[in-house]
């Protein structure tokens, strides 16, 4: 049981707002050690980079991160997904890590996701099958189990209702995302970062995290491929809009393949929504496990305090192109 | 047993002899039935000796040697070898392009030659492995598993890709084998395998970034529990390279390093044996130890090469099995000459379809990774346990493949003298380098009565064979490993390069072979008394020397407590007993297992010849004949031999080691054991004196052997004080405490002293102060008793010194022998830290029990 939702109206973004906004989106994260730390080697997946697709763009105008204590060692690459990756380590004895990542981005709506024709599901789960889509190798990869999402027969039946035969996979998709808000939760206490999706889906709670692997694991298992997003929300919402669960902290929410004609469509479950030009997407993988903002081993340390404060300030004009 | 419709690997159907066979066959004639069994008995003394098959039996229960081996190999004839060897070479070539198609343009998918779901379903995929640069083909030592059908063809029923076991065991077959046929080999003239060792080292050095002369090759293993630990460890001797585990590993900068003694030091070419999974926790799992953390970085930064790439696994999957021919076709625009054992992968709607449809002569496995276990045998289960399987299949079809069982051809064996036909199963070995892949002539044969069982693993089977070549012409010269470099050698003297983990285990087997030799002499010296004439009661002597052995941990406190008269008569049987005694973790059982694993733990850096005696020692108490256990004479006849081969294992280790920091870490280990062992021994029988003293102290002196030393001084005068010089204060006889410390000081100084310090690190000064009281005691004044009857200064000096040497032993491990603290993993998200400890000190703890008073 859990106590029934003040009444809310959604959030209806896309047709109220401008076609474009622009960000400075500032992201910390503190480490504190009980004990001096020999040696760490992280991994950053937290640098925004310029996006384009059929419903929307981003382009990243400048990321910059900073790392105190200075490295020892310091590389970047892409990742399988396309997300750039930081490796770095410090080799020096050290009570403290702070990383800062500094980026300016401006995020597109090139279409009202909600206004377009879209294939019924059924379709697009046929043509990835059959290979009639140009685009099945790389859509099916998002069709099947991943680390931290096991399909199952539990998740189809949630689906279901939403998914009758014939309805456009973008009605179908909006429609789930609405029920998944509805039906859940937010609670960070309910769940951790570990929790398994079966079992925030038991607990019908948790955070952005745990809605947005419900959702793709409703959408694996009726065949339709579906990724996770992460990266961040407007801190402060405009005017007359409520202020969105999750702007604090990194989000999380998922992308849904609709079809060769608007590819990859964002929905965010912790906000009923359609991702929009309040969301900022950093990372793309099949769930958390392929796109944590920091992964790391440390050696010593004893007991460490974490925080992270995120901000994401309206820009009110586009900065300079110094991309990095 | 086997029908006639076998194929039979020495006789043709009309029972003549195969033309690769006559040879051998004429001379296993010659030799006779006595012959060959005693043939077979030197086989499985040398298997036993080899070190490869090293364990107590029941005393200690360790990874074993999976087989022992047979006396008769397989022959195979050298123009049906090429045959096959060139069907193993394509193989190899095609799943090399598989492998490097799937981690690269993916063609075979597009074009649907192989199914998508065989990387997108599968959840042995990791993409990082797209993440890793391709600096050489990704596989270079490949296994490839081999039967006979009835019509004398090979089919291949499975491929190893990863890190292919059994390696080591082939070559071990080989050498032993050769050493007991020496003739025979040469008669038949054998093909011979080193030429492919000496590619396969050829190979792995050539692999180092910038060609270096001398590239620093480390073989990784899982670990002293695994069933790989035993071959690997002797396919590093053989080798010539480092034995590694996970935490002997630590990458620093975009390097990856051995911790050393003397510090880090990079390493070049890491041969892994553990799996793609586990080798780096910060970019793949995240609990895994037997990696390294941050090894994809370096990879990645071109500084190590590592054999076979990470993400060969995929070209092993079995559900890859069913796709060869099209891919050869498709890569290549060939038909691979090999062909795979009927499989079926049961992602496809057809397969799937069929598979259902046969399930009874089917086998079903894993589709995405070899696994360990036997495979699902429908035809076994019942109605209901098939109806679960086959909504299983139905809930996860791409998890699967079900497969035709091989029908096996079948070979002789000497078995319990007499021949018999067993069904054979032979594993290749394949190296790929630069200039193509070279197949090594032979194998790994196995053998079963029953061919079912061969089916379960790669080390199934009840018996192993060497694998037998047969040319029609001589062979060539012998090829040795030894290096044959034309620059010359630079003279290397220490043992900087000994991982830190080595020192730690030589450490702890240097006290735990003289926690049981202290102890087995004890025991022996009591044993004598009770054997012998006089009545129990009136032995004095023998309530201190029972404290004693209470202080030590070979019997619980309470025989020790003070008025033992009712206690006495079940000394008889007690004493005897805690021989065998398993459960006391501070025993003389526990500390010869002790001694055993440890050494095992150094597997590559203990000489053979130790070994055998650590063996023996563990031999002295096994037995299967309960009422010899408490039969008093018997037992100090076992005594007997423990501490001659304890003295044996001591006297090797001064003679033959050399004095390396390895050597040394033994000798600290033996030095502290033996200042603590002698204390509480003179704790317990000293320090509350009793009226006539003279047995107390003639025991204390056999105890130590000291006796002759004592005897040669003083004659038959019997003296507390003579005695407590003896053994406290005199730095030359090698038994005494000050003896010991003088030598922990010395070893302190010699081992290296990585920062700048000026002054004495923690350790030294712990040595140091114990060593002063020691040499600044006076004997007369340890040997007087209050007039309560309490030596209080001897009292206080041993006091001081059973507390202190536990703790430099912990200075001394935390100072050189931990390099490892806890790792704590780090997750972005606020949750709390999950923090895993690191691996602590193992080893006997001295046990700390009051004194008696």
């Amino acid at each position: 049981m859990f106590p029934v939702r003040l009444s809310q109206s959604y959030p209806t973004l896309s047709n109220s707002l401008s076609e474009s906004a622009s960000y400075r989106i500032s992201h910390r994260t503190d480490y504190r050690y009980e004990s001096a730390v020999a040696i760490c080697q992280n991994q950053l997946r937290m640098m925004p980079h310029s996006i384009d697709s059929p419903c929307f763009s981003m382009q990243c105008h400048k990321a910059e991160t900073t790392i105190s204590p200075e490295p020892t060692f310091f590389e970047n690459h892409f990742d399988y997904f396309r997300n750039q990756v930081t490796s770095f380590s410090i080799e020096l004895l050290h009570r403290e890590l702070t990383v800062s990542v500094l980026s300016e981005v401006t995020v597109s709506r090139k279409q009202s996701v909600m206004k377009l024709d879209s294939p019924p599901w059924e379709v697009v789960r046929q043509r990835i099958t059959n290979g009639e889509n140009p685009n099945w190798l790389e859509a099916q990869e998002y069709l099947y189990d991943s680390p931290r999402i096991q399909r199952n027969a539990r998740f189809a039946r949630y689906a279901a209702s939403s998914f009758p035969s014939g309805r456009p996979v973008l009605q179908a998709t909006f429609d789930l995302t609405k029920r998944i808000h509805q039906d859940f939760r937010y609670d960070s206490a309910a769940t951790d970062v570990n929790t398994t999706t079966d079992a925030a889906f038991d607990l019908k709670a948790g955070v952005c995290q745990d809605f947005a692997h419900v959702q793709i694991a409703c959408l694996r298992s009726i065949g339709i491929p579906a990724r996770y997003v992460s990266g961040y929300l407007r801190t402060i919402p405009l005017e007359g809009q409520p202020r969105l669960v999750g702007a604090d902290e990194s989000h999380a929410w998922i992308s849904v393949y609709t079809g060769e004609k608007w590819g990859w469509v964002s929905f965010d479950p912790t906000n009923a929504c359609v991702s929009d030009i309040n969301h900022i997407p950093i990372c793309t993988g099949r769930d958390y496990s392929e796109v944590s903002p920091m992964r790391g081993v440390v050696i010593g340390g004893g007991s460490t305090q974490l925080s992270v404060s995120v901000d994401v300030a309206p820009l009110s004009r586009p900065a300079e192109q110094s991309r990095l | 047993m086997p029908g006639s419709d076998q194929y039979d690997e020495c006789r043709a159907a009309d029972g003549t002899v195969r033309p690769a066979w006559k040879s051998l066959v004429s001379s296993l004639d010659e030799l006779g039935p006595a012959g060959i069994s005693k043939a077979s008995n030197e086989i499985e003394r040398l298997v036993r000796e080899s070190g490869a098959n090293f364990q107590f039996s029941d005393i200690i229960k360790q990874s074993a040697r999976p087989w022992k081996l047979a006396a008769i190999p397989l022959v195979l004839s050298a123009r049906e070898w090429q045959s096959i060897e060139a069907g193993l070479k394509q193989r190899l070539r095609l799943l090399e392009a598989i492998l490097g198609d799937l981690l690269g343009e993916q063609k075979l998918l597009k074009a649907r030659v192989l199914p998508a779901e065989l990387l997108s379903a599968n959840y042995n995929y990791f993409r990082v492995y797209h993440e890793l640069p391709q600096t050489k083909p990704r596989l270079d030592i490949t296994a490839t598993d081999l039967a006979r059908n009835k019509d004398g063809t090979w089919w291949v029923t499975g491929d190893r890709t990863r890190a292919p076991s059994g390696l080591g065991y082939a070559l071990e077959n080989r050498v032993i084998t050769s050493r007991v046929f020496q003739k025979l080999l040469r008669g038949n003239n054998v093909v011979r395998v080193a030429s492919f060792f000496s590619s396969l080292q050829q190979h792995l050095n050539s692999l180092a970034a910038g060609n270096p002369e001398n590239p620093r090759v480390a073989i990784l293993t899982p670990g002293q529990h695994s069933y790989r630990y035993i071959e690997d460890a002797y396919l590093a001797r053989y080798l010539g390279y480092t034995m590694v585990q996970g935490r002997d590993l630590a990458v620093r900068g975009s390097r990856l390093n051995l911790k050393t003694l003397g510090g880090l030091l990079p390493i070049d070419v890491l041969c892994r044996h553990i799996s793609d999974r586990k080798s780096d926790p910060l970019e793949l799992k995240p609990s895994s130890q037997q990696g390294a953390t941050g090894l994809l970085q370096t990879i990645r930064s071109g500084h190590v090469a590592v054999a076979n790439s990470i993400g060969s696994t995929l070209a092993q999957m079995p559900a890859l099995m069913p796709f060869l021919p099209a891919a050869s076709k498709f890569l290549f625009g060939e038909e691979p000459s090999l062909p795979s054992i009927g499989t079926y992968w049961c992602g496809g709607q057809s397969e799937r379809t069929f598979v259902l449809e046969n399930l009874d002569e089917l086998i079903l496995r894993p589709a995405f990774h070899v696994s360990p276990a036997p495979p699902i045998v429908p035809a076994e289960m019942t109605t209901a346990e098939k109806s679960k399987l086959i909504d299983q299949i139905k809930a996860q079809p791409h998890s699967y493949v079900a497969q035709y069982r091989p029908s096996r051809s079948t070979t002789p064996v000497w078995h319990e003298g007499k021949l018999e036909s067993w069904h054979v199963a032979l594993r290749s070995f394949q190296v790929q380098t630069a200039s193509g892949v070279e197949v090594m002539p032979g194998g790994l044969a196995r053998v079963s009565p029953d061919p079912r069982t061969l089916d379960q693993s790669p080390a199934s089977g009840r018996l192993g064979l060497d694998c037998w070549i047969a040319n029609d012409k001589p062979v060539d010269q012998e090829i040795t490993l030894l290096r044959q470099s034309h620059s010359s050698i630079t003279l290397a003297r220490g043992g900087a390069e000994m991982p830190s983990r080595v020192g730690e285990s030589l450490f702890w087997l240097g006290r735990s072979a003289e926690r049981s030799e202290s102890i087995a002499r004890l025991l022996r010296a009591t044993l004598i008394r009770i054997a012998g004439e006089t009545q129990l009661q009136d032995i004095v002597e023998l309530p201190r020397m029972v404290a004693a052995l209470a202080a030590l941990g070979q019997l619980e406190p309470d025989h020790a407590i003070a008025g033992l008269g009712e206690k006495l008569p079940s000394l008889e049987k007690v004493l005897p007993a805690s021989l065998f005694d398993t459960e006391k973790p501070g025993g003389l059982l526990a500390g010869i297992r002790d001694m055993g694993q440890k050494a095992m733990s150094v597997h590559d850096r203990v000489s053979l010849d130790a070994y055998r005696i650590i063996k023996k020692i563990g031999d002295h108490l096994i037995t299967n004949d309960q009422s010899d256990a408490i039969e008093i004479g018997a037992v100090i006849n076992r005594l007997d031999g423990i501490v001659t081969d304890l003295q044996a294992f001591s006297g090797l280790a001064s003679e033959s080691m050399t004095r390396t920091h390895g050597w040394r870490f033994l000798e600290l280990g033996r030095r502290i054991e033996r200042a603590y062992q002698t204390a509480e021994l003179l704790s317990a029988m000293l320090v509350n004196p009793i009226d006539d003293e003279y047995p107390v102290l003639e025991s204390i002196l056999q105890t130590t052997d000291s006796m002759m030393t004592y005897r040669s001084r003083y004659l038959l005068q019997m003296q507390p004080t003579a005695v407590i010089d003896l053994l406290v204060n005199d730095e030359t006889n090698p038994r005494s405490i000050g003896y010991q410390l003088l030598m922990i000081d010395q070893h302190l100084r010699e081992l290296p002293s990585d920062d700048h310090e000026v002054s004495l690190g923690t350790e030294e000064k712990m040595a140091r102060e114990v060593l002063h009281r020691v040499t600044m005691s006076d004997p007369s004044k340890l040997a007087q008793a209050n007039t309560r009857g309490v030596r209080v200064s001897l009292n206080e000096l041993l006091a001081k010194l059973t507390d202190s040497l536990p703790d430099l032993s912990d200075a001394i491990a935390a100072r050189y022998l931990i390099h490892t603290g806890a790792t704590v993993e780090l997750t972005g998200r606020m949750a709390p830290m999950a923090s895993r400890s690191g691996t602590g000190v193992s080893g006997p703890i001295i046990p700390k029990l009051p004194n008696v008073e």
